[in-house]
């Protein structure tokens, strides 16, 4: 009965991308403890990437609008387990939870806002506007701008 | 929990009366071992039925979780009774909808129907006609 | 027959289903002449209101025909013009005998779902989501009205379909606001949100005596319809400066207004970017399904001992109520979903007496074929939208 939603549109999962990419880049690896290791780098370099790509989506806050939205999500996806897959393959995780958890946890919520992302790009917006103003038998403007005011004061 | 209870705005001898009586009575309730009390609601509010599910026959833990998941769960079904006879006591209906066309069914929270208008063979399968 | 119906996330399609049958003694069927799309549908088509299935048929405001009716109605006849109160109610419980129509006990089906979420049941509603009910709703060719002894109004005045038919929901939900408040003259009254609602709520505060009206919002053309048609005083426009709170202060000479009205609801807008970039971003995570800036706001822009009236929608959890200034303001809460069938005739008298004139806030009527179009003028407020009324 009730259907998944999905409410990440293109402006916020924008939004995301530039905010979790920054944070990745600075804050994150202190707050996770990681600060010193080959992680902390790792963790860095996937949020400068991160946000690199977003700058040339073809999305509401892309830069230059190039590489289209779902390609970018295509790539969050693969990305994400690029990087949840990178301790394993360099061996690292075996030096200790530090070295994989954070990896393995950006991956899954990575994973996850994709999942609650719509993938209808190209901004929010997908309405025939034209066809609307063409059969509106109303004029907005000068419903709004003409004539008097619609109500008196009466007493209560 | 193995209690329910609703309010009927309406007197308790009438209350009493309607619910033995052959067009309001509530079939699962009557069906089972539950003790059914009639009281007097505060101010105008009517008459309060209270239904104690506490004794009656007990389908263990297994049978309790998927009574549950089905909607068949006792206590559901109690609540079910109570709220049509309430309805058919006070206005006269059992309300339908489209999503759900029997009225206030247990089975149907977990299954409705999408809320447009029933054809031909869903109106014979809600029984509606 | 053609219904506006949900089918997914950000769409509704136009689509052939069934023609309503009587399913009840108390039903009528009506032929709708005139439906809008309501800024509370916008939550149905955003997908932040659960138990919403595709198929759903979506409209609560409609008007039209009366083309049949069920045994058990004697009011009514074919033939008849009637508006359709979006909450439907018994008439016979103990909530509408205190005209409280819209907690009606009796008419929502799925009683069971909805005491899940709030409680207690409360009324049916037209086409809102499985939680009141799964009624099919209004944006359709005809409707099946349950209870259509109690609740539809017969028009019998020369007025237009436009001038009558926000009966159904928008002037009594901003008429109900505006009586919250308790106005007996020299008020002042803010109005958070200039939306449809909005400007029913401007326009019933000066309808009932206020002083001033202060109308509060981001979009220019809104500010302006309350200012030049529904009688506001003042504006705030919240997207220059975003603190609300400041602006109040200042426009009712430090004593913050007597009363404020939320008409904004669940997705409430903010002026600070980045605040309301963490809050949608909550929202969507699900961890707070109600974003709450409206109405933290009001609470805190209201004078003390004041009255806090909220009328917009709200549906879940939001996260930081202020308390704490609640508490200490010594202020009042008062809010609830219109009990619309209290407030039908006098409003209904009102218009015919030309104090006030609906159809101000329509800025677009359209066939009911450009429903998914007009949904997203409507949502993302293009082209001066304000109020779509939609021709079946």
């Amino acid at each position: 009965m009730p259907t998944l939603p999905r409410p990440i549109d293109s402006t916020l999962h924008g939004v995301t991308d530039y905010t979790v990419g920054t944070l990745l880049m600075t804050a994150f690896p202190k707050l996770a403890g990681i600060e010193g290791t080959e992680s902390a780098s790792q963790v860095r370099v996937a949020g400068a990437i991160h946000a690199g790509y977003s700058t040339v989506t073809d999305y509401p806050l892309g830069i230059v609008k190039l590489l289209p939205y779902k390609a970018h999500l295509a790539i969050d996806a693969l990305g994400a387990i690029a990087v949840a897959a990178t301790p394993f393959l360099t061996g690292q995780w075996t030096k200790g939870r530090r070295h994989w958890v954070p990896h393995v946890g950006l991956c899954l919520f990575e994973l996850m806002s994709l999942a609650m992302t719509d993938p209808t790009g190209k901004g929010d917006f997908h309405g025939d506007i034209e066809a609307v103003r063409q059969a509106n038998l109303e004029d907005p403007h000068r419903k709004i701008y003409n004539g008097g005011p619609a109500v008196t004061r009466t007493s209560a | 929990m193995k209690k329910a209870a609703v309010t009927v705005h309406r007197s308790r001898e009438e209350v009493q009366r309607l619910w033995e009586s052959s067009e309001h009575r509530p079939e699962y309730v009557q069906g089972t071992d539950a003790a059914v009390t009639f009281k007097d609601a505060p101010g105008d509010r009517g008459t309060e039925i209270h239904v104690d599910l506490e004794g009656a026959t007990s389908r263990g833990k297994l049978g309790e979780v998927v009574g549950k998941l089905t909607g068949s769960e006792p206590l559901a079904k109690v609540k079910d009774d109570l709220r049509r006879f309430k309805q058919s006591v006070e206005t006269g209906v059992i309300p339908r909808s489209e999503g759900s066309p029997e009225g206030e069914l247990a089975e149907r929270k977990l299954k409705q129907r999408p809320a447009q208008p029933l054809d031909e063979s869903e109106l014979d399968k809600a029984g509606v006609r | 027959m053609r219904a506006t119906v949900y089918s997914g996330r950000n769409t509704v399609q136009v689509e052939n289903v069934p023609d309503p049958k009587i399913l009840n003694d108390r039903d009528a069927i009506v032929k709708i002449t005139s439906t809008a799309i309501c800024g509370s549908d916008l939550h149905l088509y955003d997908g932040y209101v659960p138990t919403v299935k595709r198929g759903d048929i979506f409209g609560h405001e409609f008007m039209g025909e009366v083309v049949e009716t069920g045994r058990g109605v004697s009011n009514l006849a074919v033939g008849d013009r009637v508006v359709v109160p979006f909450p439907i109610a018994c008439g016979n419980c103990w909530q509408c005998e205190h005209e409280m129509y819209s907690l009606c006990e009796n008419s929502n089906p799925n009683a069971g779902i909805a005491e899940k979420f709030f409680g207690h049941p409360t009324c049916g509603i037209f086409g809102y989501s499985h939680i009141t009910g799964g009624y099919a709703g209004g944006q359709a060719e005809y409707a099946r009205v349950p209870f259509a002894d109690v609740g539809p109004i017969k028009i019998e005045d020369d007025l237009t379909d436009e001038q009558v038919l926000f009966l159904s929901d928008i002037f009594p939900t901003g008429y109900m606001g505006a009586d919250f408040c308790d106005i007996k003259g020299g008020e002042v009254i803010a109005v958070f949100g200039a939306g449809p609602v909005g400007q029913f709520a401007i326009a019933s505060a000066v309808l009932l005596g206020a002083e001033r009206v202060i109308a509060i919002d981001q979009y220019d053309y809104r500010l302006q319809m309350a200012l030049n048609k529904a009688g506001a005083t003042d504006v705030i426009d919240f997207s220059e400066d975003a603190d609300i709170v400041e602006q109040l202060k200042v426009l009712t000479g430090g004593r913050g207004p007597d009363a404020v009205i939320d008409a904004v609801g669940m997705e409430a807008a903010h002026g600070h970017g980045a605040l309301h970039a963490v809050e949608r971003v909550k929202q969507a995570n699900r961890l707070e399904s109600d974003r709450g800036h409206a109405l933290r706001d009001a609470i805190l822009a209201c004078r003390p001992g004041g009255i806090v009236s909220v009328i917009g929608v709200y549906g879940g959890l939001m996260d930081k109520f202020p308390t704490g200034a609640f508490m200490n303001k010594g202020l009042t809460m008062k809010t609830g979903q219109c009990h619309v069938h209290r407030y039908l005739r006098p409003l209904y008298e009102h218009i015919r007496a030309g104090d006030i004139d609906p159809s101000f806030v329509v800025t677009h009527r359209l066939g009911l074929d450009l429903a998914p179009d007009a949904y997203e003028t409507f949502k993302h407020k293009q082209d001066e939208c304000m109020k779509v009324v939609l021709k079946p």
